[in-house]
């Protein structure tokens, strides 16, 4: 399945975006955004401020200062607007019990106001989009944990909002489901929804985001498509000497770190001795590397590799999670501006 | 080395589930609560029966009448507070999760039911302790026998507390949320101690086998031990020749906690974490014959697909309807049914065959009757109104829906007030009887339903407006439960002290705070005739309603705006 095509549309634009709780500062002067159609992976550890920043886009939290806004609707003074616009799946489910999961769509969408005629229709759209039509008779409390989340994106989409926004929608699946979510994901994408989606799970995120925030301690440390935040990363690459022989690692280690420091002095290389290993990062480039391959194998060390560690979004979160809030990645990499001028 | 040894054994006599669950209610809020609650009703039930004259009752009327105040209180107090924790003792491990640790460790299923069982037991013990000081002040003033008196006292409320707390966690071993372990103990704890004074207190002439079973059914009841302990007559005793109820209360309830225990026990083991839900075949999807079968069957087939919430219903009303297990309408018809039944039957039967009572006690039988379904319903069905969509994530849903404030509030107290309206107006036959035998009294039972009507309103009023302070369900329901019972019975037991010590004005002001105490006065109930409440009491109860209902309000718009 092909992912959606960018857009320069804004549906979700969030400014300077604070939340504090009394001396805690949950979200820091966020600012994002994203166009239509896009999907956007919001990544951040536990306790980050990406639930904070969800609750403010759609309408349960206010701002302590800032803006947030739906296509064109303000998230704080067109709260009922808001709730038409946006399809909020929670990370918990929120079941009631002894109901079915046809009536649990009716009592949804007759709360938001879908006349019964058309609502009986959408129940079974929304079923059928979410993969859940053999569903409809089950009790909506005896679901097993993917089968809710599948009936909670339905709920999500009985109003038909524009902006669904999926809190850990892959949380608790099995692979294959995993997978069907990931399909079900792109499949509202085309359909031209916009979304934003938290995760834990990076890797599943690469596949479908289109641009990816990365937010810790309430401060936005990345932002960017996942080609861009990867580019970022590579700038400092992990590179790897696998030897035929345990025994000259720390002979390699040391002929490496030497040359390391005639050069710029930039990193240390480590010995891993169970692996025949040694380990360095670096910022130089495949030429301005190519002469250390050279420089050892003239000092007649056996070398079976010399390669770079592929990197990933984990590696990139990592990256950017490990660095303290003094050194925010945001300013080094694209910003929402930027986004659009690289796009244009 | 031998410290070492020492400490090992201590280590394995204390049952490390006791220690924990006597040290994890001392330090709930709700234990606090209890333990401060009763401490106050025993100090102010001694203290406002102590003598204040200066001279010396040796009859020891003066002290018995202190020791009726306080046994009633203490009796009352662990009735309606203890089994509260019992109640949610194993649901509440089995939802977290921890039950499966407990049995997946080498305790074994008797030590953990023991140790359940010996944490809750030490608490009560800690209950009856705080009591002493008042059962002292009876013994000092004289008039009481130690053993006789004070000693069967504290036997009756040790058994008590034994049956009522295994008799919950056979409860909690059953139900899949705490709240309905609190209901469903609290409903069969009422059922057992009231409703079962109800068939002696009709048949009390009749030496039959009718009037046999009433008087046994009558003995599973603590409140003839209680009766018979404080020197009084019990409701439902036969005349002047009466047999003491202890021996059958003391074999029923020794019975029912061992049988109560053993079953508790059998049921500890992986088993209890199945959970069969069976969906069922949709009539829909079944052959012509079938359906045909199922449309004669059921009024309301529970298997039919519903039409969709139409436009003129509020949506939040029909979910509660449809998420409550007694507002599926085929459940909602069987208690109007049997409330009907149960009314007519109790009208005839008082008609024909206990004619010497006269319709003033057979109309406040039915008013008795008609505010216990009350009490034990409405805290069931008002008191989760908000908490049980916070303790489920639903109220977060609630919120992302356009749906207002005020919608929620009506929608949520309407499904309640249908519910109840429903049953009240059920009991409509009963009445009718009454004015079919004595025709002139139509205007007082119009009165009496208006007063049963406010009862309705006034206790969905508290137990929604103090549900709704609570996050958890189990919590709002028994504070819920324990302040509607209170409301209820305070001015009862202030009316049993109605000669003495407390005058006619301060008895006739208490009573007018409860409109159904009103509707027994209107019926001419004996022992309410005297008394003149209208329209105070509804003056009174319709202010308060309106009160709470503007607290529930406030709640609801307090949560659903954001923060």
């Amino acid at each position: 399945m092909n992912k959606p095509s960018l857009s320069n549309d804004v549906v979700v634009q969030t400014h300077e975006l604070t939340k504090r709780y009394d001396e805690f500062t949950a979200l820091d002067s966020l600012s994002i955004q994203v166009g239509r159609g896009q999907i956007l992976g919001f990544i951040g550890p536990n306790g980050a401020g990406k639930t904070t920043t969800i609750r403010i886009l759609v309408g349960l939290s206010r701002p302590t200062s800032g803006s947030a806004s739906i296509a064109g609707a303000d998230c704080v003074t067109e709260a009922r607007k808001i709730k038409r616009l946006v399809g909020y799946m929670p990370d918990d489910f929120g079941k009631y019990n002894n109901m079915r999961v046809g009536e649990y769509l009716d009592f949804f969408g007759a709360a938001y106001g879908i006349g019964r005629r058309k609502r009986m229709l959408r129940i079974d759209e929304v079923l059928e989009i979410a993969g859940a039509t053999y569903m409809k008779d089950l009790f909506v409390d005896a679901l097993s944990r993917g089968m809710q989340q599948r009936v909670a994106i339905a709920r999500t989409l009985m109003h038909d909002p524009e902006v669904l926004i999926l809190d850990e929608p892959a949380n608790g699946l099995d692979p294959q489901a995993r997978i069907d979510m990931r399909i079900m994901l792109l499949r509202l994408a085309e359909m031209g929804k916009t979304l934003i989606v938290t995760s834990h799970i990076l890797p599943e995120l690469a596949r479908v985001c289109d641009v990816v925030a990365m937010i810790t301690k309430g401060k936005l440390r990345a932002f960017g498509t996942v080609d861009e935040i990867m580019r970022d990363i590579k700038q400092r690459r992990t590179m790897e000497i696998q030897l035929v022989d345990s025994a000259s690692v720390d002979t390699v280690t040391e002929l490496t770190n030497a040359w390391l420091k005639n050069g710029n002095g930039e990193s240390t290389a480590e010995p891993a001795h169970a692996e025949a290993i040694v380990r360095f990062s670096t910022s130089l480039t495949d030429a301005e590397l190519a002469p250390l391959l050279g420089h050892l194998i003239e000092r007649q060390q056996l070398i079976s590799q010399f390669r770079e560690v592929p990197t990933d979004l984990e590696d990139a979160f990592l990256s950017v999670a490990g660095k303290g809030e003094d050194a925010p990645l945001a300013d080094s990499h694209p910003t929402p501006a930027d986004n659009e001028a690289v796009e244009a | 080395m031998a410290t070492h040894t020492t400490a090992i054994a201590e280590e394995s006599v204390v049952n490390p589930i006791a220690k924990r669950e006597f040290l994890g209610i001392l330090r709930s809020p709700k234990a606090f609560g209890v333990l401060l609650g009763l401490t106050l009703i025993f100090s102010v039930a001694v203290l406002i029966r102590w003598p204040s004259a200066g001279t010396v009752d040796l009859s020891g009327t003066q002290s018995i009448q202190v020791f009726r105040m306080f046994g009633y209180g203490l009796l009352a107090g662990v009735v309606f507070l203890i089994p509260a924790f019992p109640a949610v003792s194993i649901v509440n491990e089995k939802n977290d999760g921890t039950l499966a640790l407990l049995l997946n460790s080498p305790l074994t299923p008797l030590k953990i039911y023991l140790g359940k069982l010996a944490g809750i037991l030490m608490f009560s013990l800690l209950v009856l302790m705080a009591s002493l000081p008042g059962a002292a002040a009876c013994y000092v003033m004289g008039g009481v026998d130690l053993y006789s008196g004070i000693g069967r006292f504290y036997l009756l409320l040790v058994l008590l507390i034994v049956h009522y707390v295994t008799l919950a966690m056979l409860v909690s071993s059953y139900v899949h949320t705490a709240d309905a372990g609190v209901r469903i103990t609290y409903t069969v704890i009422f059922i057992t101690a009231l409703l079962t004074l109800l068939p002696a207190a009709f048949f009390v002439g009749d030496a039959g086998l009718i009037g046999t079973a009433a008087n046994y059914l009558r003995s599973l009841s603590p409140i003839p031990v209680l009766t018979e302990l404080m020197q009084q007559s019990s409701p439902g005793q036969r005349g002047l020749i009466s047999q003491s109820t202890w021996p059958r209360f003391a074999l029923f309830a020794s019975v029912s906690s061992v049988v109560c225990a053993m079953w508790t026990l059998s049921r500890l083991n992986y088993r209890i974490f199945d959970r069969s839900r069976a969906q069922g075949v949709m009539t829909e999807d079944r052959s012509t014959g079938e359906r045909l079968i199922r449309r004669l069957m059921y009024i309301v087939d529970p298997q039919r697909r519903k039409a969709g919430i139409p436009w003129y219903l509020n949506p939040v009303m029909v979910k509660e309807f449809r998420c409550r297990r007694f507002g599926r309408s085929q459940w909602l018809f069987r208690l109007v049914a049997i409330s009907a039944v149960l009314s007519v039957a109790l009208t005839f039967a008082a008609a024909t065959s206990v004619t010497a009572w006269g319709t003033e006690t057979i109309g406040g039988l039915m008013v008795i009757l008609q505010v216990i379904l009350i009490v034990v319903l409405t805290p069931s069905l008002a008191s989760g109104l908000i908490s049980g969509e916070r303790d489920g994530s639903g109220w977060e849903l609630l919120r992302l829906t356009p749906l207002s404030a005020s919608k929620i509030v009506r929608g949520k107290l309407l499904s309640v007030l249908w519910t109840l309206t429903l049953v009240l107006f059920a009991t409509l036959p009963g009445y009718l009887v009454m004015i079919y035998i004595q025709p002139q009294m139509v205007v007082q039972i119009k009165l009496v339903l208006i007063c049963l009507l406010l009862t309705v309103i006034y206790t969905l009023a508290v137990s929604a407006a103090v549900g709704s302070l609570f996050r958890t369900t189990a919590t709002a329901t028994t504070v819920a439960y324990i302040i509607v019972i209170a409301i209820f019975v305070t001015p009862l037991l202030i009316w049993l002290g109605r000669d003495a010590p407390f005058g006619y004005q301060l008895v006739n002001a208490v009573l007018m705070t409860n409109p159904a105490c009103a509707a027994l006065s209107i019926i001419k109930t004996p022992g309410f005739e005297i008394y003149d409440l209208l329209p105070g009491a509804w003056w009174i109860s319709g202010t308060l309603s309106v009160l709470l209902f503007g607290l529930f309000g406030f709640q609801v718009w307090r949560l659903t705006r954001p923060v």
